[in-house]
């Protein structure tokens, strides 16, 4: 028993701090962060115009241009959200920027974006039509137009219903860009990898790597909790 | 003020509004009843537009407001104030911030204008106090009146009531009624949808009776409830009085 346990010490030395390799692991687990902040932006950035296009197109009376925008991000969304991200991920990098000369980086961030900006499209969507219709129909009927309406009562209201299921979303993009090694993007998977590749064994960094992210979910998760409750404010009787 | 010309709207095959007619002056309070599902809702809805016509024309102060720009009819809605039979508090605002945020951000008021006219009618309404608190803080009867006092707030020229009291516990359907009643002795021209019979004989200048889409009937509130003449309306009356 206790020569196992000295044996596991061993394999976590070697695996963690012979040689400086936790240096490894945490310039990959900046990596994962990097990339996954960029996707959530770019994901949410795309996604609150297709939400938005999505939104007009089952509210408003629709103009010919309106139609064929809803069109386009209904098929989007059916394409993106119906295929693997790791598929996505080998067309983007090595079709797509297969002749160009970019960085594997900005290929990742463009697919997990990409990626991420359908989900996040459907479920803005969704939070802007949990907003009672009465609200929109109060503020326009003060006079204010369907944009200063939207910004100013519907999307604030529907922030509280988007946040958390958007900070899930954001949670399962972290998770999902372990994948990205795949184009070599050396992020902590990745890292994990490369040192296992040195010392023959493959347990201890993987269990590093794990531990890595699943501190970081925990920690997120805690501090969506607390965001929550301080938008829950006004409800509060 | 207003003039409604052979007014019809269709939900599919569904005739809501049949050719009305309808004319409404300066200063008129005029009460709407019916049967639910006879269109008063949609009659009062289309008079600021939040239901488009299906044909028909509707002038207000002159213009013609079926055929106005989307810009326009932003406008012409600063001038009728609505109040919704549920409240319609903007929920993630304070009392005041509910009040002031039209007028500010249609730049017809400064923020300290907007405040001062804010709390002077919440004074006038008895719920100065509860400007900083957000709607869910308050009872039914408060936030009604705090819905008005937020149209009033834009100087309307008209105010249109959907069925303002029919969300209300009947505890609380007294403060409204007693609120609209002073708003209509202040002079307000009023176009009230409502089940509250009593309010429609002592406040009103004028009763209309709809049913199936028409205005069968519409009289002065003693002849309205004395001498009803068509049988859809006696038959009504009888229920609800």
């Amino acid at each position: 028993m206790l020569e196992w346990l000295e044996g596991c010490g061993e394999a976590f030395y070697r695996a963690f701090l012979e040689s400086d390799r936790y240096l490894a692991y945490l310039r990959g687990f900046r990596t994962s962060m990097v990339l996954s902040l960029f996707a959530v932006l770019l994901g949410v950035g795309i996604g609150v115009i297709l939400a938005l296009i999505k939104y007009m197109g089952n509210h408003m009376r629709k103009g010919i241009i309106l139609r064929a925008l809803n069109w386009i991000a209904n098929i989007y969304i059916a394409v993106i959200r119906g295929t693997p991200v790791y598929v996505q991920l080998l067309i983007i990098y090595f079709i797509i920027f297969g002749k160009l000369d970019a960085s594997p980086m900005v290929a990742g961030v463009l697919c997990f974006g990409i990626n991420s900006s359908a989900y996040v499209a459907e479920i803005i969507r969704a939070g802007i039509e949990a907003v009672d219709a009465g609200q929109m129909e109060a503020g326009r009927s003060l006079g204010l137009s369907w944009g200063q309406t939207m910004a100013s009562i519907i999307l604030p209201q529907a922030v509280k219903n988007i946040l958390p299921a958007l900070g899930n979303e954001f949670i399962t993009l972290i998770k999902e860009t372990a994948i990205v090694g795949t184009i070599a993007v050396l992020d902590v998977t990745k890292a994990a990898q490369n040192v296992a590749a040195i010392t023959y064994d493959l347990l201890p960094p993987l269990l590093i790597t794990a531990a890595m992210y699943l501190i970081v979910v925990i920690i997120l998760t805690k501090l969506l909790g607390m965001f929550e409750r301080r938008l829950a404010q006004s409800d509060r009787r | 003020m207003i003039d409604v010309k052979g007014l019809c709207k269709s939900f599919g095959d569904n005739h809501v509004l049949v050719d009305i007619d309808e004319h409404i002056e300066k200063g008129e309070k005029v009460v709407i009843v019916g049967p639910s599902g006879s269109g008063k809702s949609t009659f009062l809805r289309c008079l600021n537009l939040l239901e488009r016509p299906t044909a028909g024309t509707i002038t207000f102060e002159g213009r013609d407001i079926t055929s106005a720009k989307t810009k326009e009819v932003n406008q012409i809605r600063q001038k009728m104030g609505m109040v919704f039979q549920h409240f319609n508090l903007f929920n993630h605002l304070t009392i005041m911030d509910n009040i002031t945020l039209a007028p500010v951000k249609l730049k017809l008021m400064s923020k300290e204008e907007a405040c001062q006219k804010a709390m002077e009618l919440l004074h006038r309404v008895g719920l100065a106090d509860k400007a900083a608190a957000y709607p869910a803080q308050l009872s039914g009867g408060q936030k009604q009146r705090i819905a008005i006092v937020r149209s009033l707030a834009m100087n309307p020229d008209v105010m249109l009531f959907d069925e303002p009291t029919s969300a209300l516990d009947p505890e609380m359907v007294g403060e409204v009624l007693d609120l609209m009643k002073q708003l209509a002795d202040s002079g307000m021209t009023m176009v009230v949808v409502t089940h509250e019979m009593g309010f429609a004989r002592e406040v009103g200048s004028r009763v209309l009776f709809m049913a199936d889409g028409h205005i069968l009937e519409q009289n002065t509130p003693e002849e309205f409830f004395t001498h009803p003449k068509n049988d859809r309306l006696k038959d009504f009356l009888s229920k609800v009085l």
